[in-house]
């Protein structure tokens, strides 16, 4: 294949986040952010998106992580992931994002990509995520077209949500600052997917997210995150499992749990049913069997990237277990047999 | 249209005309004319790319020439002085480390990067710092040897004379 090059665009600079968000407040749908550039460019160079305008947030000053007088963890949704993955603060408050984000893509793509890209991520499908000289003639759903190639009767897209950071940040309830021209809003990570391939962030117009905060945990936490993939390295998730235990102190009981699952379908997912039949329970090998077979009974993974449904259920049984059993582990309640 | 940028190459500044589009990878080899630096996927996938801004390993086609002013952009040119090759250099020479070649630049630099940050790094270490380069020919053992070479953990190996 001949090498890609990038579509024209006027490149704009700015030096704040503020006038950033003025910028792409101003220019609207022509406009798009470049942060890393790891998911924009090869998008742009494959012809899925063709911005007039580019934003480039390189000129921007980024703080490293810095942690509140009340313990939470203040992070620059500007900052490359490598930077956050060994951050003694971040490896300190949240090991689980630092492990999340050793699985991003590969040595470079960390360095490039940022915190807030990989929040932003676009949603992924093989029929998709190609150079437009292979596409197929009628467009997709997500080429503004009529028809699913990966589900032939499909009614809508199914483009997976891939980024490894999102499901362990959902799971430390992590919340984001959200700054817009003139206004600034926070808002839970878990509440930016809206569930729809098409549009699957709920970001308005001109908005930019600044900064990812982790409040302090009341409790002891076990947290652990997993990843599978075909290759183990520059791949996007077949399907991740984020754990987060909440342990009452001093007891082999579990509060609370979280448990997201990423990369099944449009958005992360939460697995509510099996996370309120762990509350108040004492982690052990029979519970984690349960929890598994909850978690696979409430989530259907859709098909993408070659896995099948079926496949993807039964790799979501030992991803959770695995997942589960670490977590306790980790939170020194649980030794694996 | 045309921007006049100044980038910082191997140490040197270079004053160009530049399309906000063209990607550094093609100013490098281009308009600067350092061929070292090789273009294979342009997606990120391949690693090829590689150079060293302010000293991290980052892909060159997937950043813009116009975001790099100020910054020191190291390629593979910029490495040896004159014949004397860097010592991961001679240990990917020794080891048989290269073959087609193609891939080369990208991993020395990263092994350069790699070595600066952790000069004992462990396989598994060096494994995940070299996960972003594809090489289609040594099968990657020989590449993980010349790695362990060029950090001491291994005695190095005599050229072999044919």
């Amino acid at each position: 294949m001949a090498t890609m090059h990038l579509p024209k665009f006027e490149h704009l600079c700015p030096t704040s986040i503020e006038e950033a968000a003025q910028l792409l407040g101003s220019y609207g749908d022509n406009a798009r952010l470049v942060a890393g550039g790891t998911d924009l460019f090869p998008r742009m160079k494959q012809g899925l998106t063709r911005p007039e305008v580019v934003i480039s947030l390189k000129g921007l000053s980024i703080d490293p992580p810095r942690v509140s007088r009340e313990g939470d963890l203040y992070i620059n949704a500007l900052m490359p992931l490598a930077d956050i993955a060994r951050s003694p603060e971040v490896q300190k408050k949240a090991p689980m994002l630092a492990e999340a984000i050793t699985s991003v893509g590969s040595n470079q793509i960390r360095h490039m990509g940022t915190l807030g890209g990989n929040i932003c991520l676009e949603n992924r499908c093989t029929y998709y995520n190609q150079s437009h000289s292979f596409q197929f003639v009628e467009p997709c759903f997500k080429r503004a077209g009529d028809r699913c190639y990966l589900i032939p009767k499909g009614k809508k897209c199914v483009a997976v949500f891939t980024a490894d950071t999102v499901p362990a940040l959902i799971c430390l309830a992590a919340k984001m600052e959200i700054v817009a021209a003139g206004s600034s809003r926070q808002l839970p990570v878990e509440k930016l997917y809206t569930g729809n391939a098409l549009s699957p962030l709920a970001l308005s117009p001109g908005e930019i997210i600044s900064e990812v905060i982790i409040a302090n945990p009341r409790t002891v936490q076990g947290t652990a995150f997993t990843k599978f993939s075909l290759r183990g390295g520059v791949e996007f998730a077949g399907l991740t499992v984020a754990v987060c235990l909440e342990m009452a102190n001093g007891t082999g009981t579990c509060s609370a749990a979280r448990i997201t699952v990423g990369a099944v379908s449009a958005g992360p997912v939460r697995a509510s049913k099996a996370e309120k039949a762990m509350a108040g329970e004492t982690l052990s090998d029979k519970l984690f069997q349960k929890i598994t077979e909850m978690v696979a009974g409430e989530i259907r993974p859709v098909m993408h990237h070659g896995y099948s449904g079926p496949f993807l259920r039964e790799c979501l049984k030992v991803q959770t277990y695995r997942t589960l059993a670490l977590g306790a582990e980790r939170a020194g309640q649980y030794r694996k047999k | 249209m045309k921007r006049l940028i100044e980038l910082n190459i191997n140490g040197e500044t270079c004053e160009l005309a530049v399309e906000p589009s063209a990607t550094l990878a093609e100013v490098i080899r281009d308009q600067v004319g350092l061929t070292g630096t090789k273009v294979a996927c342009g997606t990120g996938e391949c690693g090829t790319c590689t150079v060293l801004i302010d000293g991290r390993p980052i892909l060159s086609c997937l950043t813009l020439a116009v975001d790099c002013q100020k910054q020191a952009i190291l390629t593979i040119e910029g490495l040896s002085e004159g014949e004397t090759l860097t010592p991961v250099q001679q240990a990917f020479h020794d080891c048989g480390a290269i073959q087609c070649g193609f891939c080369t630049p990208g991993m020395v630099l990263s092994t350069t990067a790699l070595l600066k940050s952790n000069p004992r790094p462990s396989t598994p270490e060096i494994q995940k710092a070299l996960e972003g380069h594809l090489c289609r020919c040594t099968g990657y053992n020989k590449i993980l040897e010349a790695v362990q070479q060029a950090a001491g953990a291994v005695a190095p190996k005599t050229k072999q004379k044919t």
